[in-house]
């Protein structure tokens, strides 16, 4: 084989793998759609599910948006110090924090925290033949399993960029006066002053964007495992390096569309 | 030759193992039996230092194994020999380097001797041809008499057998129980042999350790468990129904 | 009390059951669990990697040398994340050219600064703290997974046997490769980022060329901080994942566990160092 060949065969190769993976993704977001209206899902799943997935990635999301606002206050004070421009601060941290970096470093947390471990869930479950088992016992399980946890994943990834945006303006004030000895009241006031409310719904919107991607990925890689134990890692490898994919490009377009 | 001293070993608060003692003379073969689940694998994984007990000692000719040193317990390593339950092959490396491995660890041999003993041990275990194939290619039996053989080519003093014939069919058992009665006769080896299948052990083996809820529950010679009459000890030893069992 | 209950029974009498042990704690001392064991957890955790991150340099130093084994896995980490690292970072470099130019355009209307300023905080910040995130998310979970398959197939415990030190023997050239690709793979980062940035900026903005490369803000202390950045989530990442798989524990449930956890743990150290590191870039910055 001539190395063109090769290079053709491994492009539609590469081609023919996206197309089947993107294609599942559409027929599940199919299913989803199509039990949701009327809504027909497990509800105790649901309950459980929303605790699981809330409840357990609430310390970490709290942690990374602090942590997130701190460094954004450093950043933006490396410029502000310069410029002596201490009322700008709240605004400069608050705008970045609020729009951009505080949704995607939320949601890339939330796609290792919950994302992988839900196609890891997922993919257990297959390989141990408990997705079939269920449908031998007449549970469906898009209904049993996905639908609880798409919900969830999708309304809880919301509520956390929430606290989390908060999180992280509590964080990048403390950070303010600790490092550069801004005082908070004028962090505060920069932040009320010059933040529009349009910044914040940005933000949420992306949320719960990334919040579905992240929900419709990681299912369709977990329903999709094989293979053992090797067969799991690799899905939840998958899992993650999709929905990091998804996070950059479904934000580019939304902050296209804002604009 | 191998001794185990009241070894006891937890595992989140509750004993796996509890006072479990007995010694193998050299140049015999022990036979580790009991119910699934009894920790026989963690026993024999306590005795060669992979795993630490909580209490009590393991010996390999009167050394002492907890509290070595990484230096010193690689160097007792070259002498134990460890057939995995389930074949521990490394499936990155094809057959030739699977078997190959141990000994260009120990790093006394050249490359061509090397390949020279690996082809040997291959045709000792009646697979001469499979050199280059990769672990997931091959069948069950063939990935244990691979393990196997990757387990004895450094020739060592001491093996330890895990369950050689789990899920074999009785032909291919009946090839790895000649292979483990070769090593004894010929090579004089010492050996600790856990199975499910009595019939197969009941000639290969001097010895036999009943162990049952992690406690030993008999120990002794053949004619000894022959002529046992604990309920435990015959069920296991006729392979009876589990009437008094529960 | 339980095991006293169990050693006065006769082992031989026992039947194959399930024991039931009847401690459970009561409410108080739940409730003081659940602050303890995060504690507990993290401690126990970084006390690990530490001795984890010490032995493998040891080894680094002074172990055999392995080139077959690092290029296999620069080849693994690096070549295999080229794709994936260029489409999340050129979209960053786009989305962050678009926030930036309009929120300029709103407030100055003045473009200038745009790609000296964008250039200089891609090396300070997002070019090394992205790209960790992107290779502790691919590669963290991949090493992981694939360590932790080993150590459930008891090929780790074969190993040993075998007298291969497994963290020399899987560790150390992973921990070499991916702190040599980490570098690499961030300066390629800045590079398409600041390119994919380029042209939204043309395309959107109007803002030509030669106005965009601009490296004139650009000092020895950006260049400095974000190599240290890469340099250190390098180091980071593959020692975390390592660690998740090398204690993997309970067939393929435990695989997907570790690979959960080496994603989290990795993200949240590439978080944490990079606010140290920036914290201590910025002392220095008001020093100098």
């Amino acid at each position: 084989m001539s190395f063109l060949e090769k290079f053709l065969k491994m492009v539609g190769t590469k081609f023919l793998d996206w197309s089947f993976e993107i294609g599942g993704m559409v027929l599940l977001a199919w299913e989803i759609f199509r039990n949701l209206l009327p809504p027909r899902m497990d509800g105790p799943e649901t309950w459980r599910n929303f605790y699981r997935v809330g409840v357990k990635s609430f310390p970490i999301v709290v942690v990374t948006a602090m942590l997130t606002g701190a460094i954004m206050v450093i950043q933006s004070g490396m410029y502000i110090k310069q410029y002596g421009a201490y009322g700008l601060l709240g605004w400069g941290a608050g705008y970045s924090v609020l729009r951009e970096v505080g949704p995607i470093m939320i949601g890339l947390m939330f796609s290792g925290r919950v994302g992988a471990n839900n196609t890891a869930e997922l993919g257990t479950m297959r390989v141990t033949d408990q997705v079939d088992a269920l449908r031998a016992l007449a549970i469906d399980p898009i209904r049993y399993l996905v639908m609880p946890r798409v919900l969830a994943m999708v309304v809880m990834l919301f509520l956390l960029v929430v606290i989390g945006d908060l999180t992280a303006l509590i964080g990048g004030a403390l950070t303010g006066e600790a490092l550069l000895g801004v005082d908070s009241e004028l962090f505060a006031w920069s932040i009320i002053n010059y933040i529009l409310l349009e910044d914040f719904t940005h933000g949420l919107i992306k949320a719960l964007a990334f919040g579905y991607a992240i929900a419709l990925i990681s299912c369709h890689f977990g329903m999709r495992t094989s293979g053992g134990a090797v067969g799991v890692g690799r899905a939840v490898n998958a899992s993650v390096v999709t929905s990091a994919i998804a996070i950059f490009v479904i934000d580019y377009f939304i902050t296209y569309m804002a604009a | 030759m191998i001794e185990v001293k009241n070894v006891t070993k937890y595992h989140s608060g509750r004993p796996v193992l509890e006072n479990i003692s007995f010694r193998v003379p050299g140049g015999t073969n022990l036979g580790l039996i009991g119910p699934g689940g009894s920790g026989k694998t963690l026993l024999l994984k306590i005795i060669c230092g992979l795993v630490e007990p909580d209490e009590g000692n393991s010996f390999i000719k009167g050394q002492q194994v907890q509290g070595l040193g990484l230096a010193e317990l690689t160097k007792l390593r070259f002498d134990i020999g460890l057939l995995f339950q389930n074949y521990a092959l490394f499936d990155y490396l094809n057959v030739t380097d699977n078997i190959a491995f141990p000994l260009r660890q120990a790093g006394k041999h050249s490359e061509e001797e090397i390949l020279k003993m690996v082809q040997e041990s291959l045709n000792k275990v009646d697979l001469p041809h499979i050199g280059h194939q990769y672990p997931n290619e091959l069948s069950g039996g063939m990935k244990k008499r691979v393990g196997f053989a990757r387990a004895v080519i450094p020739q060592p003093p001491i093996v330890l057998y895990d369950d050689p014939t789990a899920g074999l069919d009785p032909v291919t058992s009946s090839k790895i129980f000649l292979f483990l009665k070769a090593m004894k006769e010929e090579r004089g080896v010492t050996s600790i042999t856990i199975s499910h299948d009595i019939e197969g052990i009941k000639d290969i083996c001097d010895n036999f350790v009943l162990i049952n809820r992690g406690r030993v529950v008999f120990y002794g010679s053949r004619e000894e468990i022959e002529n046992e009459k604990m309920p435990l000890v015959r069920q296991f030893w006729q392979g009876f129904s589990a009437d008094t069992l529960g | 009390m339980a095991q006293k209950k169990s050693a006065d029974m006769s082992a031989a009498d026992m039947t194959i059951e399930q024991q039931v042990y009847d401690d459970e704690p009561g409410l108080l001392s739940a409730f003081f669990a659940a602050f303890g064991e995060p504690v507990v957890y993290v401690t126990r955790t970084m006390k690990e990697l530490n001795s984890l991150f010490f032995i493998t340099l040891k080894y680094v130093i002074a172990g055999k040398r392995r080139p077959a084994e690092v290029i296999a896995q620069m080849h693994e980490i690096g070549n295999r994340s080229v794709v994936f690292i260029a489409v999340t970072l050129g979209f960053l470099g786009m989305i962050l050219i678009y926030q930036a130019g309009f929120q300029a355009m709103k407030i100055t209307g003045d473009l200038t600064l745009l790609g000296a300023l964008f250039l200089q905080l891609l090396m300070r910040e997002f070019g090394p703290t992205i790209t960790a995130l992107m290779i502790a998310t691919r590669v963290g979970t991949g090493m992981a997974a694939e360590i932790g398959s080993m150590v459930v197939t008891d090929q780790v415990d074969a190993m040993k046997m075998c007298a291969a030190e497994p963290i020399e023997y899987l560790v150390v050239p992973r921990f070499i490769a991916s702190t040599i690709m980490v570098v690499i793979l961030t300066i390629l980062a800045v590079l398409i980022s600041y390119l994919v940035g380029s042209l939204t900026a043309y395309t959107a903005f109007d803002v030509n060329f030669r106005t965009y490369f601009d490296l004139s803000f650009i000092s020895a202390f950006d260049v400095g901080i974000g190599l240290t950045k890469a340099l250190a989530y390098g180091m980071t990442i593959p020692i975390i994942a390592c660690h998740a798989g090398l204690n993997v524990f309970g067939g393929s449930e435990g695989v997907g566990r570790a690979t959960t956890q080496s994603v989290v743990n990795a993200s949240l150290a590439v978080v944490v160092i990079d606010f140290i590191i920036s914290g201590l870039g910025y002392v220095l910055l008001a020093l100098l």
